[in-house]
């Protein structure tokens, strides 16, 4: 056992550290073009746009602790908004059980940020139990192409999508976890009509999506007719250890108490408060341990077995320490945190407070609610086998 | 011993449980808050010819005789329906302090029009540097030759915008910490040098910041004696306190209950979601902290109502409790809905919503803990 970073792992640092402050946001600068340029150097790094990409398919081929460098230096730094769905999500699926002709076609995109993608999964009756899933894909009596027909929800950044992975129904039969089938599909055409969800704080980003008689040619499924659920659940894996957000909770914290620190209680500030102070402790205990849950998992995954049992209870802590890191923030903000925009009234930090904590409830629930991460572990981590449901 | 309500008490909650069914479904409150004021004052006039805004007021101001008991039957079903209306604000805050220290003159001049709705009053006590402790006053009265003059910024004032008049602590002597040396005035909002910057909560009421600039006041002006104003606004705190908890109880019954359906009625699993035992248990619980804040809630509004010596202590542990349950109901709540939850579509987010505000107002959880313990 060691946790001692190599020379080699030290240069690495200082090399990611170099790259990260040469290339941070300066006032005035044009943000989109940043952003384009920021990747193009990355990229010109050694894949260091696409991370978590295999050598194979241009990625870094990092070590364990190269990613762990990059990812505790990163949640410090101003780096470009990116988002999860073609690069973390749909990559690794196409990676995996696309065809070559696939791969080329939607890989480089998704590499260059050029295309931004969606995710077409749970619908209004299939929630936690997303194998129930009804939109259907009946394939054309010349097997040429698919229609589709359904509902999505909760489908996030549906309305600004160029196209869209979709678990779709293609049979009946057996079990419902088979007959289920990965389309890929543009957004921008006729038949697909996007509805906003407002949420608690009050913001957009969530949609229910209907499609009507959308046609999909059949060279835009992924894999084989009825594998969907398969190249999901590998998906949703992947989706649950990202969410975890270890290293931006840890920079978090230190905001927490940095804004703790800034509001006065008596004499002293509120980190002079036991009952907050205590809380805030155990927070950081809670995610010094989380982190190297995390470590652990990480160490398994670089020596290329299966991921641990430590793996699986990632989204349940990691979530659970981002909701608290909101709500102490919020209980810091005190009764100003209730303003809603309109005033300056109280710390700066207190505007986002109970919007921020409103928001940070979703956590639990999205990515496969925490009651559903508990029924996982409880299958195939302790081995329980429900005799009866 | 006995725990039910009066005859009279039943036909208030009764009448006020049908107003709030047949007017406060969510769409109907959401075009309320969308609107200016961020209330309706057809509501208000109606609330004030029931009766309801005389309620705590004694029959010589012209009231109905009533106690904090009476305001607890009121403001549980107003929480039922996220009741918008300034009754906290004009009938127990700022009616608070009127109906305890105001001279002749000024109950003649406000508590008549405050009953019968035409004027609003608004209570503003909280500085951006007094943490949650209402005797921590720092803007101060300087001496002037008829009167005092104010400089500062009182904030968190609930419907400031839409008020004729403020009570207003201020420092007459003393530490910035000290119980004595606070006064009270009631200052009318047209006074020069007086700001009212309005703003919405999370939760759809209106908030403002006060700011005071060289604002003059005479002896008219003044509630109670001067630098003995904390008694009477620590009373006034509590019975804010009171009715906030009594309003998070009706808002915690629909928590729960909403809950508990929704659970039967949303299949997963080929299951109603209410076949599985983790989220009966949760529902359970629910249900539990629901009752204890009630129980809690009757013995802290009794004893205040009787001016028991256990008054304050059990105002403090109602608060706690009540902050304590909010987070639990409202996350659970939530939680258990999965992704309506946490949408705008559903009312439970709005109910929770007004837990939060509630938990952080006029103390917050952690703060009746550590005074309850001190």
């Amino acid at each position: 056992m060691d946790i001692e970073l190599s020379n080699d792992d030290l240069s690495f640092e200082a090399e990611v550290r170099e790259f990260l402050a040469g290339n941070a946001y300066k006032d005035g600068e044009d943000p989109n073009k940043w952003r384009m340029d920021w990747f193009e150097k990355a990229r010109e790094k050694g894949g260091w746009d696409v991370p978590k990409w295999p050598a194979k398919f241009g990625g870094p081929g990092w070590t364990p602790n190269q990613h762990y460098i990059w990812q505790k230096e990163t949640a410090r730094s101003s780096t470009p908004w990116d988002m999860p769905f073609g690069l973390s999500m749909l990559g690794p699926v196409l990676m995996a059980h696309g065809s070559e002709e696939q791969q080329e076609r939607f890989l480089p995109d998704i590499r260059a940020r050029k295309v931004n993608w969606c995710q077409g999964y749970s619908e209004p009756g299939a929630g936690s139990d997303l194998a129930s899933l009804k939109t259907k894909a009946v394939l054309s009596e010349d097997g040429s192409h698919y229609v589709v027909n359904g509902t999505k929800i909760w489908t996030t950044m549906a309305h600004i999508a160029d196209w869209i992975f979709c678990l779709t129904r293609t049979s009946d039969a057996g079990i419902k976890q088979e007959g289920i089938t990965f389309l890929l599909f543009p957004m921008k055409q006729e038949g697909i009509e996007v509805k906003p969800i407002i949420t608690l704080g009050g913001s957009h980003s969530v949609n229910t999506v209907f499609f009507t008689d959308i046609k999909v040619p059949v060279e835009n499924r992924v894999g084989a007719e009825g594998k969907g659920w398969t190249y999901a659940k590998g998906l949703l894996e992947h989706e649950r250890t990202g969410i975890a957000g270890i290293s931006n909770s840890i920079v978090a914290l230190e905001g927490l108490k940095d804004k703790a620190s800034s509001v006065k209680r008596g004499n002293g500030s509120l980190m002079d408060v036991p009952s907050f102070k205590a809380k805030v402790a155990a927070l950081e205990i809670d995610l010094m341990a989380v982190e190297y849950t995390e470590l652990r998992s990480l160490a398994t995954a670089s020596a290329g077995t299966a991921p641990g049992p430590e793996s699986s209870i990632l989204k349940l802590k990691g979530t659970d320490i981002q909701q608290r890191i909101q709500k102490l923030t919020m209980e810091a903000g005190g009764q100003f945190s209730a303003a809603w925009g309109g005033t300056n009234a109280g710390p700066d930090f207190a505007r986002a407070g109970m919007g921020g904590y409103m928001g940070s409830r979703v956590y639990t629930i999205y990515g496969g609610a925490s009651e559903v991460q508990k029924d996982i572990v409880t299958k195939k981590v302790l081995g329980i086998k429900s005799s009866k449901k | 011993m006995n725990f039910d309500l009066s005859e009279e008490q039943q036909l208030v909650s009764d009448s006020i449980e049908r107003f709030v069914l047949n007017n406060y479904d969510l769409e109907s409150r959401v075009a309320i808050v969308q609107q200016s004021p961020g209330f309706s004052l057809d509501y208000w006039k109606t609330m004030s010819e029931l009766g309801w805004l005389g309620l705590p007021f004694s029959e010589d101001d012209g009231g109905f005789g009533g106690d904090q008991l009476d305001t607890m039957v009121l403001m549980e079903q107003f929480g039922k329906g996220l009741v918008l209306e300034p009754f906290l604000a004009s009938i127990v805050l700022g009616g608070g302090v009127l109906k305890r220290v105001a001279s002749e003159a000024q109950r003649k001049a406000w508590l008549e029009v405050v009953i019968d709705g035409s004027k609003q009053l608004a209570l503003a006590y909280a500085e951006p540097e007094s943490g949650y402790e209402p005797h921590n006053v720092a803007v101060a009265g300087n001496k002037t030759n008829d009167g005092y003059t104010l400089t500062g910024t009182k904030c968190m004032v609930l419907h400031g915008k839409t008020a004729d008049a403020f009570v207003v602590s201020f420092r007459t002597s003393g530490g910035v910490v000290d119980q004595s040396g606070i006064s009270l005035a009631l200052i009318p909002a047209d006074r020069d040098g007086l700001t009212v910057q309005g703003f919405p909560t999370v939760d759809g009421l209106q908030s403002s910041e006060l700011t005071f600039n060289q604002v003059s006041i005479t002896a008219d002006d003044l509630l109670g004696e001067i630098d003995n104003g904390f008694g009477a606004l620590n009373e006034v705190i509590n019975d804010g306190i009171l009715a906030v908890a009594a309003e998070a109880l009706g808002a915690m019954e629909i928590l729960y209950k909403d809950t508990v359906a929704y659970t039967q009625a949303r299949e997963q699993f080929d299951h109603p979601l209410s076949d599985f035992q983790v989220l009966q248990h949760r529902m359970v619980e629910m249900f539990m902290e629901y009752e204890q804040c009630k129980s809690l809630l009757f013995r802290a509004t009794m004893e205040v109502a009787a001016g028991g010596d256990d008054a304050q202590r059990c105002v403090h542990a109602l608060k706690h409790l009540i902050g304590k349950a909010a987070f639990f109901v409202g996350e659970n709540a939530v939680q258990t809905h999965g992704g309506m939850g946490v949408t705008e579509e559903l009312r439970v987010g709005h109910y929770f919503k007004r837990l939060l505000v509630i938990e952080a107002q006029f103390g917050n959880t952690d703060y009746h803990l550590d005074q309850f313990s001190a």
